[in-house]
């Protein structure tokens, strides 16, 4: 009988069946499949309405709205939130969907039903909506309408009560729903089966009472399948996920119970149906009043959720009157003066030429509400003193640089407003501020407080899967205990989760767990799974830089949550800012305009010299003459050691090389192999090819190499009359495959018509097909080149109120103490951890007399680093400073016990003694005062009796060693100041005839040698060749020295390739430039184990007796 | 209830549901519609492998409940329970083209 329904249905074959309840993979830990994929089947099953129902949020709108209009079905959106009843108990998980073509009344209900729901905090568990406000939110009582439809499933008080077979009950409960949310079409009963044993949840049985239920109290019914994966297969990912959400391994909570949570093909669902209502005509009733609430719920993206209309602040907000434009227009003109206060007639004529340009595009888009809104914003972190500077693309905007917001010279270094900003795109242009990263969030406040909060949110961001946590969580999923999962996930080294079967079989490092997957089942299972989690949403938290500037609507196209800031953040990420229209402006932290504006305080405050750190000379040779040296540490994107080891190739003389430098560093350019040819133009090594005498200016900085967008745009606007929009727009199709044939054509029969010869075409065309997606945005990297050359100044200059911002914002990639090394190499002094001195800072102090070095400054270290102190203990020092003696500091900084004695032992106390007494001494006193069972209150009125026993320090104590400094030092501030960490090893280097870092430049390119250091950074860039290069750079207090694995190489010491910190290097010297200077590494040790033996072996040598070394061992 | 775990070979109409069984020599015929359910497997514990693509058989099992009466001999009228799986593993127990594979009696309730 039931097969014969079966057919009967596929031979009617009914309309097509629409999934109401979909969980993307934006439902953290919860859904699978990404929102496209789950679309895309839809509209493959033949759906012409799709939705999507995030768990909490809604995460994956608004890709999915773009999915479904990409696909041409219509998008519906939902939200599965937890509901609680008054006492704020979860009752239920209900979808709740957006009713659609409505004016976005439905979306602007869904959207505040979310952000109410997580009003109450940040943590999972705090998200909820009350029953009652919901009704209130999703109803009007006013005009008798609901706005959303409530989803009441099995997940649900009813649906267990159904569940228990208490009738009456359910009636009752069910009596409240509808109670509550009266309005039509605001409530549903929501049947589901995942065809479980009969009599459990989400079984036919439950699904069919709950049926009975609705039907009795003529409660409208829709069917789903509460999706919450693709496919099948996709179950046992989402067992993963529900043991990294229940953060516990599989077998220890109650897993889901089989794999039917998929996207079922609407034959499936039919039968589905049937197997529920026992009765066809039921069947066929359920299905339609499932599509009559799907076309209900049908959105039309431009009119519910605001798709594509660009949202920028009201006049009113930007305190301007009359035309944006106009304004735009008179400001501008104004800034000229001011921008070009010296230039000559014809510098200003181009100016004004180009900028009419620009304002006619500006005014085409119009757009010049946006460009307002960014200029109020810069203007008012100025206003609040605090450094900026425009990144990206915007920097190739004169209307940018008139307006304040970027503060590179767009004519003067020939950047291209078209590669930013042209008609042939209407999407919102990107600009970017960099602001110091210490005030980023007094700025966000700042933005909030003038605008209101009902027109500004922060951005989120979607952390997802790499290879690490995947890792991390697919062993905790499989009950591995932490040491096992530690000692993979360390290896575990850049490479994406979802090839890691494929990294088993060619990393070195994992040629272990490679055998041990052999024998071990659960190893097995491990890689598996971590494959399966790649990429997958993780957890949303706030992006690091983006804020949202909209009017008053934005609250009711965006549902917010709270921020680790506290600040409201949007559900919607950066790539949905586009479609959704919505302005969003990058903010971004950067620790090097920290850096700089300490420094330029700390001068001023020092020696009263105010520094203008934006109007410096761009061409200051001692600048760099610095810089060639290739010290570059702590200089802003030159000192990594491949951006080392290029300035020793290099040779920067002049701004534009530093603009060149950024740009060929970049993994496009290096892709490309740009450098190699671009450098042995500029050293003569060949000559340069400049092609054809048009494209002489345009390729000529670049000795014929194309290295930046601006040429490939110069080089189709010269070579095929085009106009540079067009340029650009054409730069960016080549990149795709697709759409190159016609840009090809269209190059070949321009280039033709204006009489180019053949040879020509096809050479140039071969460098743009080849070369054009390769290259970098100029103006990016001259905005990126103004911090660099500032801090090389800075650093040339003012070398000790620079490395006093460094150590303290810690701008760089380098741990402080390599900092340390470096200002010891510069000979900048830095004055020991004193707490009648230091501050949370590192300040710049003048020396006293009695030091008559040519410095007379110096940097006074940070009680910041003081491991394990705590912020409040700090405070108490700065705040009771200074203090006559040790006792005293003792009773009015109260310090903990563990703090008193690192004090001690770093030597933040010596001052206290007059000079008298040894480290041993103090350390010696600290331990007394420490062992003192009840700490004497600090009370002026009782004479301190306790403490006169203690007014004499003890003394003989030993001096500590230098060797037991360093270790004190290394343990408590994680940095060696006494002395480099190396000299404890200085015997056995010698000995082994190691080579310093800074003696490497000297030496014969292929001279084979040791060098020994700290590990600073180890690097696996993208190679052209595919196969995998490690970089490994060593600090040995005199530099740093940069060594090359190949393959071979890294076979020979793959156990200490990425751990171990302390190495000793053998290789062979490759010369790379005037002063450049790589190894060629052959292999590498451990530095202690050599130690171990080199000591064992010494052990007997009568002339090691006496050193503390040999005492020590 | 009884517990047993052996291969049987089962007969299936057009829509895949069980009308009948051959168990221990004995040929059983279904009489009332069968309850079809799905459970789950602990992969966790059980399987070598749980590779992208290898299937929703190493998580779930296809479960029916059947009541069944035996057709030679009078037996009280029981409930069977089986599970229908399609590993590849599982070796035919009969050659006859009717007879469904895949299937293992694992409980009677008599």
């Amino acid at each position: 009988m039931a097969t014969g329904a079966r057919l009967r249905i596929t031979s009617e074959k009914l309309k097509d069946f629409t999934h109401l309840h979909v969980a993307s993979a934006y439902s953290g830990h919860y859904g699978v499949t990404r929102p496209e994929l789950l679309a895309e089947a839809a509209a493959a099953n033949g759906s012409s309405a799709h939705a999507i129902t995030d768990r909490n949020g809604l995460y994956g709108a608004v890709k999915h709205i773009g999915a479904c209009l990409k696909l041409g079905i219509d998008p519906i959106v939902g939200v599965d939130l937890p509901v609680l009843d008054e006492e704020s108990n979860v009752i239920a998980r209900c979808v709740i969907l957006a009713h659609g073509n409505d004016g976005g009344a439905g979306w602007r209900a869904l959207c505040k039903v979310v952000s109410l729901a997580h009003r109450h905090g940040k943590r999972i568990q705090a998200v909820g909506i009350k029953r009652s406000e919901l009704a209130k939110a999703i109803q009007s009582e006013e005009h008798q309408k609901a706005f959303c439809t409530v989803l009441l499933g099995p997940d649900s008080d009813l649906g267990r009560l159904v569940l228990t077979g208490r009738r009456a009950a359910a009636e009752a409960n069910l009596a409240e729903w509808v109670n509550c949310l009266p309005q039509k079409g605001a409530l549903a009963i929501e049947i589901v089966s995942h065809l479980t044993e009969p009599n459990s949840e989400w079984s036919v049985s439950q699904a069919s009472r709950m049926l009975q239920l609705a039907d009795a109290n003529k409660v409208p019914t829709v069917l789903s399948n509460a999706v919450r994966y693709l496919s099948p297969d996709d179950a046992l990912t989402a067992d993963v996920l529900d043991a990294a959400r229940n953060l516990e391994p599989l077998g220890y909570f109650q897993p889901q119970p089989n794999a039917q949570a998929w996207l079922k093909p609407t034959r499936l669902m039919e039968s589905v149906a049937l197997e529920i209502t026992q009765n066809y005509q039921r069947s066929l009733e359920l299905l339609k009043t499932t599509e009559a609430l799907a076309n209900r719920c049908r959105l039309d993206p431009p009119n519910d959720c605001g798709w594509g209309r660009p949202k920028t602040p009201e006049k009113s907000a930007l305190g301007i009157d009359g035309n944006p434009f106009e304004v735009l227009w008179q400001r501008a003109h104004d800034a000229i003066d001011w921008r070009y206060p010296n230039a000559k007639p014809k510098r200003l004529l181009e100016v004004r030429h180009r900028l009419s340009q620009e304002l006619i595009t500006i005014s085409k888009l119009g757009f010049a509400t946006y460009f307002l809104t960014v200029a109020d914003v810069a203007q008012m972190i100025r206003d609040m003193k605090i450094r900026t500077a425009a990144r990206g693309s915007g920097a190739g905007s004169l209307v940018n640089y008139l307006l304040g917001i970027s503060g590179v010279d767009p004519v003067e270094h020939e950047l291209l407003f078209e590669r930013f900003l042209s008609t042939e795109r209407s999407t919102l242009p990107d600009i970017d501020i960099d602001v110091e990263s210490a005030r980023r969030h007094d700025i966000y406040r700042s933005i909030f407080r003038r605008y209101g909060s009902d027109r500004v949110t922060l951005l989120s961001m979607q952390s997802t899967y790499r290879g690490r946590g995947a890792v991390r969580d697919s062993g905790l999923a499989l009950g591995l205990n932490d040491e096992e999962i530690d000692e993979i996930a360390k290896n575990v080294w850049r490479f994406s989760a979802g090839s890691f079967r494929n990294a088993l079989a060619v990393k070195p490092e994992l040629a272990k767990m490679a055998e041990a997957i052999e024998t071990d089942r659960k190893m097995n299972l491990l890689v598996d799974i971590t494959e399966r989690l790649d990429r997958l949403p993780r957890h949303i938290s706030m992006h690091p830089c983006g804020v949202i500037l909209g009017d008053t609507s934005l609250l009711g196209l965006t549902p917010v949550e709270p921020s680790g800031l506290g600040l409201p953040m949007s559900q919607f990420d950066k790539d949905d800012m586009d479609p959704m229209g919505m302005l969003k402006l990058d903010v971004l932290g950067v620790r090097m305009q920290s850096t700089m504006a300490y420094a330029v305080q700390e001068i001023s405050r020092v020696s009263g010299k105010q520094l203008e750190l934006d109007s410096i000379p761009l061409d200051d040779p001692a600048t760099y003459q610095q810089i060639c040296t290739t010290n570059t540490l702590g200089i802003f994107q030159i000192e990594s050691p491949g951006q080392r080891e290029l300035t020793g190739k290099h040779q920067p003389t002049e701004f534009n090389d530093l603009t060149i430098q950024i740009s060929l560093f970049r993994p496009g350019p290096m892709k490309g192999n740009m450098i190699a040819p671009y450098l042995d133009g500029r050293h003569g090594f060949a000559k340069p090819d400049l092609i054809h005498k048009d494209l002489e200016p345009i390729l000529r900085e670049t000795f014929g190499v194309v290295i930046f967008h601006e040429q490939v745009l110069r080089i189709l606007n010269v070579m095929t009359g085009c106009s540079l929009a067009k340029a650009d727009e054409m730069r960016r199709q080549l990149e795709n495959p697709k759409s190159k044939p016609k840009i090809e054509l269209f190059f070949r029969e321009a280039t033709k018509a204006k009489g180019y010869p053949q040879e020509i075409i096809n050479r140039v065309w071969g460098i743009l097909e080849g070369f054009g997606s390769f290259g970098f945005c100029k103006a990016h990297g001259a905005a990126f080149a103004m911090p660099t050359y500032q801090s090389a100044w800075l650093k040339t200059h003012y070398p000790t109120e620079f490395l006093a911002g460094i150590l303290t914002h810690d701008p760089g990639m380098y741990p402080r103490r390599l900092l340390m090394a470096e200002a010891r190499r510069l000979g900048v002094i830095v004055l020991p951890l004193d707490v009648n001195q230091s501050t949370a800072e590192y300040r710049v102090e003048p020396i006293d007399q009695i030091n008559t070095e040519s410095a007379k400054i110096g940097i006074r270290m940070s009680l910041a680093e003081v491991q394990g102190m705590s912020e409040v203990e700090v405070q108490r020092i700065i705040a009771e400073q200074p203090f006559d003696s040790l006792v005293d500091f003792y009773r009015r900084s109260k310090p903990s016990r563990r703090t008193l004695e690192r004090l001690a032992l770093v030597g933040a106390l010596d001052s206290l003694t007059g000079g008298a007494n040894t480290r041993g001494d103090v350390v010696a006193r600290v331990r007394q005062l420490n062992s003192l069972k009840n700490r004497p209150a600090h009370d002026p009125n009782q004479p301190m009796l306790d403490f006169e026993f203690l007014e004499t320090l003890p003394s003989g104590n030993p001096e500590m060693s230098a060797e037991d400094r360093v270790a004190a030092e290394m343990k408590i501030l994680q940095m060696d100041v006494t002395e480099h960490l190396l000299e404890k090893f200085r015997p056995m280097l010698d000995d082994m005839g190691v080579v310093c870092a800074s003696e490497l430049a000297g030496l014969r390119s292929k001279t084979e040698v040791l060098v020994a250091g700290v590990r600073i950074a180890t690097q696996t860039p993208p190679m052209k060749s595919g196969k995998r290069v490690v970089f490994v750079s060593l600090d040995d207090g005199t530099g740093c020295s940069d060594s090359t694995f190949f393959d071979e190489a890294q076979k020979r010491c793959s156990h200490i390739l990425f751990n171990t910190r302390l190495l000793i290097i053998a290789g062979k010297t490759r010369r790379t430039g005037v002063n450049g200077v790589s190894l060629m590494a052959e292999n590498a040790w451990d530095l202690q184990e050599l130690w171990q033996q080199w000591l064992k072996a010494n052990r007997g040598a009568s002339q090691m007796a006496n050193t503390p070394i040999a005492i020590e061992a | 209830m009884t517990r047993v775990d052996e291969k049987i070979a089962v007969s299936v109409n057009q829509g895949g549901e069980p009308i009948g069984f051959r168990w221990r020599n004995q040929s059983y015929l279904v009489n009332a519609k069968p309850v079809r359910w799905f459970a789950r497997r602990e992969w966790w514990v059980e399987a070598a492998r749980a590779q992208r693509g290898i299937g929703a058989g190493v998580l779930e099992l296809e479960m029916w409940r059947l009541q069944a009466s035996c057709v030679e001999r009078q037996k009280p009228l029981a409930q069977y329970e089986l599970i229908h799986s399609f590993d590849l593993s599982d070796k035919p127990v009969s050659a006859s083209p009717e007879v469904s594979e895949g299937w293992r009696l694992v409980r009677v309730y008599e």
